[in-house]
């Protein structure tokens, strides 16, 4: 039932979707977890901004939910994939669309010539701010037709 | 993170052969790909600034820089890394195209790269509060450079001053196999002068004025002339 909660009301462009396709474990656990969020401009309504996804999403207290092996697709208005990341685990406040973690988080670009990696990170979806806390390792190319911020 | 512009040699070399046979100076860059370790790292996914800080270490081949703030940019339009800001405690050791060692300090670091009509603009200026220095080591001759504004420019391979400046330089201290560094001075072949006359007098002094010439009356230095009566 969390599931079918969590898509009420988000369907409108610029909202969250979420969507779990697989059946409950438990109450509230969900496995195959996406949750979308797409352009709010004009003509790319209909373009999908960025698709966070989990093996398994275990919901807690205040809107939040634990998500296993955790995976971030950001996407260019034309539709290619402009960046992906991967966690082991995060927690994602889906009340203001941001996802956090102690552990480690890998970026990279859609075409794989920059990436950045570390320790603890926060991820916020609506203007795609995030930030690395520990140990961070980056690696780009100059001159690469890669925008530094993957 | 730690943002790395750099030196390959071998690449270089290709380089200034192709601009040669080109008749450009279209340069390879200085960095290529940059290796950034540090505390901190921050951006926006597909934006156009990255922004590392704390203990960033940037490295690249030929190329090591540490500072504590590393903020890397494109342009708004899209396209290449072409602008990387260094601040705080920023020292760069990094190898040129001639082999020539460098060793740079200062509190500011901006590198630049740009292309305009052909023609390749990369440079990384230095500036702070202290003066910014850079030391050259070339063979066996180091140089040290202070001023307000020091500019490596990559793209020609060499450095200009700006305001107040100051420079030292010489050979390696001793304690080196290398060897002595061909000068163009004069050496006096003393083979042929009367016993006596080699003395530590430099070269063309009065050691080479044979004893009982009219022209070696003088007293050795330091010794006051006898009064005339």
């Amino acid at each position: 039932m969390a599931g079918a909660v969590l898509l009420a009301g988000c369907t409108k462009s610029g909202d969250n979707v979420v969507e779990n396709h697989a059946p409950q474990d438990a109450p509230g656990h969900t496995r195959d977890f996406t949750s979308v969020k797409y352009f709010d401009a004009a003509p790319f309504q209909q373009q999908m901004k960025s698709r966070l996804s989990g093996a398994d999403a275990q919901p807690l207290p205040g809107g939040l939910l634990v998500i296993k092996q955790f995976k971030l697709e950001t996407f260019n208005t034309n539709g290619s994939r402009q960046a992906i990341g991967e966690a082991p685990e995060c927690v994602y406040d889906m009340k203001n669309g941001a996802a956090n973690s102690a552990g480690h988080l890998r970026l990279q670009s859609g075409d794989g010539k920059a990436r950045v990696e570390g320790d603890g990170f926060l991820w916020r979806q609506d203007d795609s701010f995030f930030i690395i806390s520990n140990h961070t390792h980056e690696v780009f190319e100059i001159g690469s037709e890669t925008n530094i911020g993957l | 993170m730690k943002m790395l512009y750099l030196i390959a040699l071998t690449a270089l070399a290709t380089g200034t052969t192709a601009r040669a046979q080109m008749g450009t100076n279209t340069a390879p860059h200085f960095l290529r790909l940059l290796d950034i370790h540090a505390d901190i790292a921050e951006g926006i996914l597909g934006g156009h600034t990255f922004t590392n800080r704390g203990h960033v270490h940037a490295s690249s081949p030929g190329f090591d820089m540490t500072c504590e703030q590393l903020v890397a940019s494109s342009p708004q339009s899209g396209g290449r890394v072409n602008h990387i800001v260094a601040e705080t405690n920023v020292v760069i050791d990094a190898t040129d195209s001639k082999g020539q060692t460098v060793h740079a300090t200062s509190d500011k670091a901006v590198y630049d790269y740009s292309v305009e009509n052909g023609v390749t603009n990369e440079t990384v200026t230095l500036t702070g509060n202290p003066q910014p220095q850079v030391i050259t080591h070339q063979g066996t001759f180091v140089s040290t450079n202070w001023a307000d504004v020091i500019i490596w420019d990559r793209a020609n391979n060499g450095f200009r001053s700006i305001g107040n400046t100051r420079s030292i330089g010489g050979p390696t201290s001793a304690g080196t196999n290398a060897p002595p560094a061909a000068t163009n001075e004069l050496t006096a072949t003393k083979m042929s002068l009367p016993p006596g006359a080699d003395t530590n007098f430099p070269p063309g002094k009065l050691d080479l004025i044979p004893s009982g010439h009219p022209g070696n009356s003088a007293p050795p230095p330091g010794r006051p002339p006898p009064l005339q009566r």
